[in-house]
């Protein structure tokens, strides 16, 4: 279970000074189990949690990161390594719901290499559903031009 | 022993010995460690969807100087002489435990139903592993029951405030035709950690018989 905390209300609840409990949430931070928000101006704030918070990377964070329209993440998805707009879009039609892939079409506005993303569908058997995806997509928002050779 | 550092880095270096892309499920330590319920682990749980992709995960681990082990010691006699049993490779002090399928006889689905984490290696290949929800790796440390699972089953229960013994109930009786002991494991279990869960639970488990 995620707590969060103020500096303050953590010393206050663990019966800490100041100093110790700061020790203690940088010690918590290096272990992986409390991450921390704000600062500057505003009131840093811990979470802590009883595991290791597990930082994710892949799909959620950045189909929420180009859609307007945000996912609830229904996995968490690390990735190490590279992962791009194209694999997003393959990961986003292999999901499949409706909600997902409304917020997949716009991750077409960043594609960079369609031929990394027909490679994919190819090497995914999913070629029909990319195009007919990115054909939905271009009816019904702006979005970059896809070659005319992948349209075929 | 292998910490989650060394596990990442281990993996990322096995995704690049790959012929192609793979897909598996992490239980065990590795689905514990991923999860975030422990630092280390002793060996590395994998269920492959079929043979040809363990050959090539094998293959893959064999360039890397991992030789087959054989299961005795580690596992007992109805368990090595199960259908669902594992190959074993070890180096040094670490060792992959590779099912097909199944886990002496406990089916995993494939389906994207219920995965709660996914981790991606990319390397030349990608190397995907599954994690699957803390029910089911409780389930099936009750299971394979080696040394120290129990441990991590009372890790698990200690750090989460939730557990849904329920699922854990009904996913073991459903498995009951595959293997019969799968229910007479988790009854084992259930008895050793009394203190940790309701008696309804234990009451629950006699009434379906």
């Amino acid at each position: 279970m995620n707590q969060k905390y103020t500096l303050e209300t953590y010393a206050k609840q663990f019966n800490l000074s100041r100093a110790s409990a700061l020790n203690k949430l940088s010690k918590l931070k290096k272990q992986g189990r409390a991450t921390v928000s704000g600062g500057g101006y505003q009131k840093r704030i811990y979470t802590v949690s009883d595991k290791k918070i597990v930082k994710t990377n892949g799909f959620y964070d950045l189909v929420n990161k180009y859609s307007p329209e945000k996912l609830v993440p229904k996995f968490e998805h690390v990735i190490h390594g590279r992962y791009t707009i194209e694999e997003a879009i393959i990961d986003g039609i292999e999901i499949g719901d409706i909600r997902t892939l409304e917020a997949t079409k716009h991750l077409f506005r960043n594609v960079n290499n369609w031929k990394r993303l027909f490679d994919l569908a190819k090497r995914n058997r999913m070629v029909k559903k990319v195009r007919n995806l990115y054909q939905e997509t271009y009816r019904e928002m702006k979005t970059k031009k896809m070659p005319k050779r992948y349209l075929k | 022993m292998i910490n989650v550092n060394e596990q990442e880095e281990l993996f990322k270096l096995i995704s690049n010995f790959l012929e192609k892309d793979l897909s598996c499920i992490a239980i065990g330590g590795t689905a514990m460690m991923f999860s975030g319920y422990k630092t280390t682990t002793k060996d590395i749980d994998l269920v492959f969807k079929n043979n040809e992709d363990r050959d090539i995960f094998v293959k893959a681990i064999y360039s890397l100087g991992y030789r087959q082990k054989t299961l005795k010691g580690i596992y007992d006699k109805k368990r090595i002489e199960h259908q669902g049993k594992p190959i074993m490779y070890t180096r040094v002090d670490e060792r992959f435990d590779l099912f097909v399928e199944n886990i002496f006889g406990f089916k995993l689905d494939f389906s994207d139903k219920n995965i709660v984490q996914k981790q991606v290696f990319s390397g030349k290949k990608k190397l995907t592993l599954v994690v699957l929800p803390k029910e089911y790796i409780i389930l099936l440390k009750s299971v394979t029951s080696r040394p120290k699972d129990f441990e991590d089953i009372v890790t698990i229960i200690n750090l989460e405030k939730k557990v849904d013994w329920d699922l854990i109930i009904n996913e073991a009786f459903r498995q009951e035709n595959n293997n019969s002991w799968i229910v007479l494991d988790l009854e084992e279990t259930m008895l050793k950690l009394k203190k940790f869960i309701s008696k309804d639970y234990i009451k629950r488990l006699y009434e379906k018989r």
